[in-house]
């Protein structure tokens, strides 16, 4: 005789316990967090991804004035506002702090993100 | 009907509905395991919920076999890392009364059952063991690996646990 065969009676009874749970609102609650976090996760590798790409476009100007000639007007201005944006941030180290806590966070979810 | 293992397959490539379908079949299993570890329904019912959300996240790590056993394997964590917190809770709080896992009266009110009374009475390990074996329907094996204690350990633990059970519920009906 199995272990399991001596104790059968038993399990029946607890098994019985645990059908009366409702199930709809349990599940429902369960996936409903499911949706939750997966829609913040979406956001978040959605604002990750975009930063990425900003951070990309922002090179493009020089990288274009290189190779195509792109009006240098443009450039210069754009190549000054980044300059601009570098020295405020250095100016102020909180902005550099804060950039890299939300950088840091954002990769942190990111490479949390379930396959 | 498709399989467990089937539909964890489908639910680690992100189907929602598989997903759902599994904590369907599973959920009174763990919400009651949760429930008998903790002594409340209140708390059970966290642990369950937490379990299924762990679970959703390690699904893509289930490699066949009883998922019943995985997830009262994840359940189980789950009750220890609650346990463990709450522990410090009161250590750190030294002028806080100490309860019991969070008792509450309308809890305590609800515990009728005889079945849930006597397990109650039981000490931890065996409560444990008993919880797992018995009520979670896990072979003795799947229990000694999900609580990492020795085969022969569960295999004791389970045999006391339920003749003192036998003995809790035979006074009850004596009574």
């Amino acid at each position: 005789m199995r272990d399991e065969d001596t104790y059968a009676d038993l399990t029946a009874l607890f098994t019985a316990e645990d059908r009366a749970l409702e199930a709809k609102p349990f599940t429902d609650d369960v996936m409903g967090q499911i949706r939750a976090q997966g829609r913040v996760r979406k956001l978040l590798l959605a604002v990750t991804g975009i930063a990425g790409a900003l951070l990309a476009a922002a090179q493009l100007p020089k990288l274009l004035a290189d190779t195509v000639g792109l009006d240098t007007s443009i450039t210069t201005s754009i190549v000054q506002a980044q300059t601009d944006m570098t020295a405020l941030a250095s100016s102020n180290p909180l902005w550099l702090g804060i950039a890299a806590i939300v950088g840091l966070s954002l990769m942190a979810v990111a490479a949390m993100e379930r396959a | 009907m498709r399989t467990d293992p089937d539909l964890a397959a489908d639910a680690a490539r992100g189907s929602e509905s598989a997903y759902a379908e599994l904590v369907r079949r599973h959920q009174a299993r763990v919400r009651g395991m949760a429930r008998r570890l903790t002594g409340t329904a209140s708390d059970g019912d966290d642990i369950a919920q937490a379990t299924f959300l762990t679970a959703w996240q390690k699904i893509g790590t289930y490699a066949g076999g009883t998922f019943a056993a995985w997830i009262c394997t994840i359940c189980y964590r789950e009750f220890l890392q609650v346990r463990r917190r709450q522990k410090v809770e009161i250590e750190f709080d030294e002028t806080a009364e100490i309860i019991p896992f969070g008792r509450t009266q309308a809890d305590t009110a609800n515990d009728k059952m005889d079945l849930s009374r006597a397990l109650a009475k039981l000490p931890e390990a065996q409560r444990i063991c008993v919880t797992l074996c018995v009520a979670a329907s896990l072979s003795h094996r799947e229990a000694a690996e999900a609580t990492g204690w020795p085969l022969g350990t569960v295999k004791s633990h389970v045999n006391r646990g339920v003749a003192a059970l036998r003995k809790h519920l035979a006074a009850t009906e004596v009574a």
